[in-house]
């Protein structure tokens, strides 16, 4: 009797814990964030992680997508490209994650690329990066080269620059801007030999790389400088980094010791944004340019608003590991952040989460005003944005130098320009 | 020809002094102060090239202070829009006394009534873009023809030639028969001549040419290279071969340049890489530890410089393992918080001396006989050491600032020594110096050779090689900071510092030959020299450095002891 009572309640137990955990799941819809929380690019990509738990938060206070709440399935792909694939199959086949927000590096996105095809996933990715890719599974709302680089180019032809020294860390992301930036410059009329930094031809005479580069935490930039001072010294000369990380802190203090100055021949770095800057030499870099669809410093109502809250959410949370000390915002971060509210409106104008019918709904021209501005999505995954060119200031802010409204977003930049 | 050209000099030589004079009359304030207010960036550079060829003296301080954002719009209560400039002492509500730009007037509501006091924080600094600048460049550079300072007045010349603006030269030809400094000369004759490749007359031209064959600037190469197309495009036979001449000069200086700046930048590559290496050479090389955490301790020594640095200045807040703490600063400034780094360099000795001292006592004594072991363990020191940093640092990198006397250079005949490059070059003599004395002058170094000759013999004769031990590992984890505090100035600080440096270390000590310093030295600079050249050569650092790499695997297939083969027991046993 007893023990029947007993069998009896637990199944009552079970069935409600059944029925709680259904209704539980009803409410929620699994996202997943895929960033390196370990290894080198932690430094970089925990901001976004933290970021993407804010903007959760907020979406789940104001009632979530389509009445249900965010559940963010976070996993840490350890800046370990090959694992970044095994979490990505993870979140899509154990998880069932309804979208992925994630990756920095161009080789961590190559790398879950296939898994996100085969499962017809959806991923959004927030990095600038190289162009040359169009996939269906990925929403790009990274900046395309045509929406930093050659926005910088322009920036410098009007400042009545002529000579261009293409400076980069050696991988795929500055070794195709740079080549785009070859075609772009030549187009724009400027000559060959005034571009610095090298070619590299292959037996027919076709230019295959331009410009210099240098491994990943390089350190002695002595010979590359006096380069670059010997290039500058007729004058009118710029220099155009894909520098990545922590090489620039040489880079800048050899720059600066050898009496180079942003009036004499700036610099504008692509991969320098507000959290970068923290570790940088900041007397250094003052007046050095930078180039992205948003700056902190960008003085309206909605990034004052974002920038705030932020701030206010970085104080009251309870998520582990988030830092809460001098934290700033920067485009890849506004970038996460716009994505989710793009994801969120193709979501409610679906009025579902099947991948295929969200992505319909995606590439009808959503747009969403965001801290940096209206961002509108497009038919080819990418979306139409603003760019800023910002000079640094000593504090570690961009002052806005200059703005170019509604640039379409283009990834395939290669033979483009004539 | 020749007298009409020197008349058509002194019509324009005349017609600029008088327009210097008659610009003089009118203020460049109200300009200024137009310019502040104006609604597009266009105008305000309009307005500002206006002044190009005024003498007011109003003008540098004012467009300095602009450049500074110094400048404020003050709007007074009807809504007049007035710039001003703050100057003169902070009272108690961070006041200051304002001064209107048009006039040079303190600033007034009422004619009568008492001078505004403004808050700079509260008043909107009048904007400039990077156009502006250089608009603002022009004006300056033509009133920085007379500054005494020679290196803006040199830099203001050269701005000027390469502009190549024929209108400027009657400007540069007044300066240049009054300039005394042999500096500024040489860039007004290449400016000068610079102008003359534009002019019309071919014997202007051809002594131009001349001219910048005899300078063999740099920077005349882009011009030259232009003129020679002209010359080509135009059929001037004569003209073309002196351009080429020109050009010639110019690539042999080049080639000279070149030559001794990778000579230097060898030297002082060989130098970073002698003074990291060499603390490594005393732990590895001497003692036979395989010290995985020598980059660790390299990485206690650039900490070090941070912490002092801020000790100097604002102080620091650091929370490691949950306890906050704020280490006071003394708000040093100028000369004496640029001295923190000579504070740092024996602070950073000492603390990675002790770090050593400490690691050598927990972990390394018990493993003198089992070199394999010492890497694990080391290795796992090193791990745990990163962590630390990450701890109490953060995992950011942190920033060091570099003082004034290690980040500007000298340039003689346009090679580049970067005093932060001539100081490594010098600290690294002082310190293999130091080491040798140490060694060879004293009697702990005649008991550290004893010691690692034959640790049990020397035991025998009655020497504590406890001790010993444990001093000479600090001496050489003591000179890792010191490398630490110098990489400091170059370079990143922060949790894996050590880890870009120890293969480079290692690679030196081994190459030089284990145990024997003066091979240390040769290989240092060996490598130096040679990454440096082939750089040069190759023009590209990556093939550079796996250059350097194969070269070095084959050699020491070739000599596995490396450069200098020591004979001791302590490494057979």
């Amino acid at each position: 009797m007893i023990t029947q009572l007993k069998k009896l309640l637990t199944v009552g137990a079970l069935a409600l814990g059944a029925s709680f955990g259904t209704a539980h799941a009803a409410e929620t819809v699994k996202v997943g964030i895929l960033h390196s929380l370990s290894g080198t690019m932690a430094i970089s990509e925990t901001s976004l992680r933290d970021v993407l738990l804010f903007t959760f938060d907020e979406i789940n206070a104001k009632g979530g997508v389509l009445g249900k709440k965010i559940e963010p399935v976070v996993v840490d792909g350890a800046s370990n490209w090959p694992l970044f694939a095994e979490k990505a199959k993870q979140l899509l086949e154990q998880d069932k994650v309804a979208v992925t927000f994630g990756c920095w590096t161009s080789v961590s996105r190559k790398s879950v690329l296939p898994v996100y095809e085969k499962n017809n996933g959806l991923l959004f990715y927030p990095v600038q990066y190289e162009g040359e890719e169009e996939s269906q599974n990925v929403a790009y709302t990274a900046e395309a080269v045509n929406q930093q680089a050659t926005p910088a180019v322009d920036y410098y032809l009007a400042e009545g620059k002529k000579k261009f020294y293409l400076l980069g860390t050696d991988y795929v992301y500055p070794q195709t801007t740079n080549l785009v930036l070859l075609e772009y410059l030549l187009s724009k009329g400027v000559k060959l030999e005034n571009i610095g930094g090298g070619f590299k031809k292959d037996e027919s005479g076709k230019i295959i790389a331009a410009g210099k580069y240098t491994p990943f935490s390089h350190t002695d930039y002595q010979q590359i400088i006096a380069e670059i001072k010997q290039f500058a010294a007729s004058g009118d000369a710029c220099v155009i980094s894909t520098l990545n990380g922590d090489t620039n802190v040489p880079f800048f203090k050899e720059y600066a010791a050898a009496g180079l100055t942003a009036e004499k021949c700036p610099v504008v770095s692509f991969s320098i944004s507000e959290d970068e800057f923290r570790g940088l030499p900041a007397k250094q870099l003052v007046g050095q340019l930078g180039c992205w669809t948003y700056f902190q410093s960008i003085n309206t109502p909605a990034n004052k608003k974002f920038v705030a809250d932020f701030q206010a959410w970085l104080k009251t949370t309870k998520a582990p590991g988030v830092v809460k000390e001098g934290r700033v915002t920067c485009s890849p971060m506004v970038l996460s952040y716009v994505g989710v509210y793009l994801w969120k409106a193709a979501v409610e104008k679906a009025g579902s989460f099947d991948v295929d019918k969200v992505r319909a709904a995606y590439k009808t021209g959503l747009s969403f005003d965001g801290p940096g501005g209206k961002v509108t999505t497009q038919k080819n995954m990418h979306v139409t944005k603003n760019v800023f060119i910002g000079e640094t200031k000593a504090d570690g802010q961009f002052k806005i130098v200059k703005s170019f409204d509604n640039v379409y977003g283009e990834p395939w930049l290669k033979g483009k320009f004539k | 020809m020749n007298f009409f050209h020197r008349a058509r000099r002194l019509l324009a030589l005349a017609a600029l002094s008088l327009g210097l004079v008659s610009h003089a009359a009118d203020s460049a304030r109200p300009i200024i102060a137009k310019a502040a207010l104006a609604e597009t960036p266009a105008q305000r550079i309009t307005l500002i090239s206006s002044l190009i060829g005024s003498g007011d003296e109003s003008i540098a301080p004012l467009l300095a202070a602009w450049k500074e954002d110094a400048l404020f719009v003050f709007t007074a209560p009807d809504g007049t829009k007035i710039p001003v400039q703050l100057s003169g002492d902070k009272d108690n509500k961070d006041a200051q006394a304002a001064v209107r730009i048009d006039n040079g007037q303190p600033l007034h509501f009422v004619a009568a009534g008492p001078a505004l006091r403004l808050v700079a924080s509260e008043l909107a600094a009048v904007e400039h873009t990077s156009a502006l600048r250089r608009a603002m460049k022009a004006v300056l550079d033509l009133l920085d023809l007379s500054t005494p300072d020679l290196k803006k007045r040199i830099s203001a010349i050269q701005t000027l030639g390469f502009a190549q603006d024929a209108e400027k030269l009657a400007a540069l030809q007044a300066r240049q028969k009054i300039e005394t400094a042999p500096a500024a000369q040489l860039a007004l004759r290449e400016a000068i001549a610079l102008i003359g490749l534009k002019d019309a007359s071919t014997d202007v031209k051809l002594a131009s040419l001349k001219e910048l064959a005899a300078l063999h600037t740099i920077g005349s190469a882009d011009a030259l290279k232009a003129a020679l197309k002209d010359a080509e495009a135009a059929n001037h036979p004569s003209l073309a071969a002196a351009a080429r001449l020109a050009l010639n000069a110019v690539d042999r200086h080049l080639t000279t340049v070149n030559f001794f700046g990778t000579l230097f930048r060898g030297l002082s590559l060989g130098s970073i890489l002698l003074v990291v290496a060499l603390g490594l050479a005393i732990t590895f090389g001497l003692m036979g530890v395989i010290n995985m955490a020598h980059g660790e301790m390299i990485a206690v020594g650039a900490y070090t410089t941070y912490v002092v640095q801020n000790i100097f200045g604002p102080g620091l807040a650091l929370s490691p393992f949950g306890f906050s703490f704020h280490l006071p600063g003394l708000n040093t400034s100028g000369w004496l918080y640029e001295s923190y780094f000579i504070f740092a360099l024996p602070l950073s000795f000492l603390s990675a001396a002790l770090v050593g001292i400490a690691m050598e006592r927990t972990v390394i004594q018990w493993l003198y006989r089992r070199p394999l072991e010492s890497l694990l363990a080391t290795w796992g020191v090193s791990l745990f050491l990163q962590q630390f940093f990450r701890r109490v640092f953060g995992s950011n990198n942190v920033q060091v600032s570099s003082p004034s006397y290690l980040s500007d250079n000298w340039t003689f005949n346009d090679i580049i020594f970067g005093w932060n490059r001539v100081f490594v070059i010098g600290f690294a003599g002082l310190i293999v110096l130091g080491v040798w004395l140490v060694l060879t002058r004293t009697s702990l170094g005649l008991l550290i050779r004893a010691v690692m000759q034959n640790r049990n013999m020397a035991s025998c004769m009655g020497v504590r090689t406890e001790r010993v031990n444990m001093l000479t590992f600090g001496l050489g984890s003591g000179l890792a900071g010191l490398a630490g505090a110098f990489l400091s100035q170059i370079g990143n600080v922060g949790p894996s510092l050590g880890q870009s440096y120890i293969v480079d270390c290692f690679m030196t000590v081994v190459v030089g030959g284990v145990g024997n310093l003066p091979g240390t030295v040769v290989s240092a600079f060996g490598i130096g020299l040679a990454d440096q050249s082939l750089q040069q050569i190759l023009l590209n650092p990556v093939l550079g450095k796996i250059t350097v790499l194969v070269a070095i695997i084959l050699f020491l297939q070739w000599r596995p002891a490396g450069i200098f083969v020591t004979k001791s027991r302590s490494l057979e046993g």
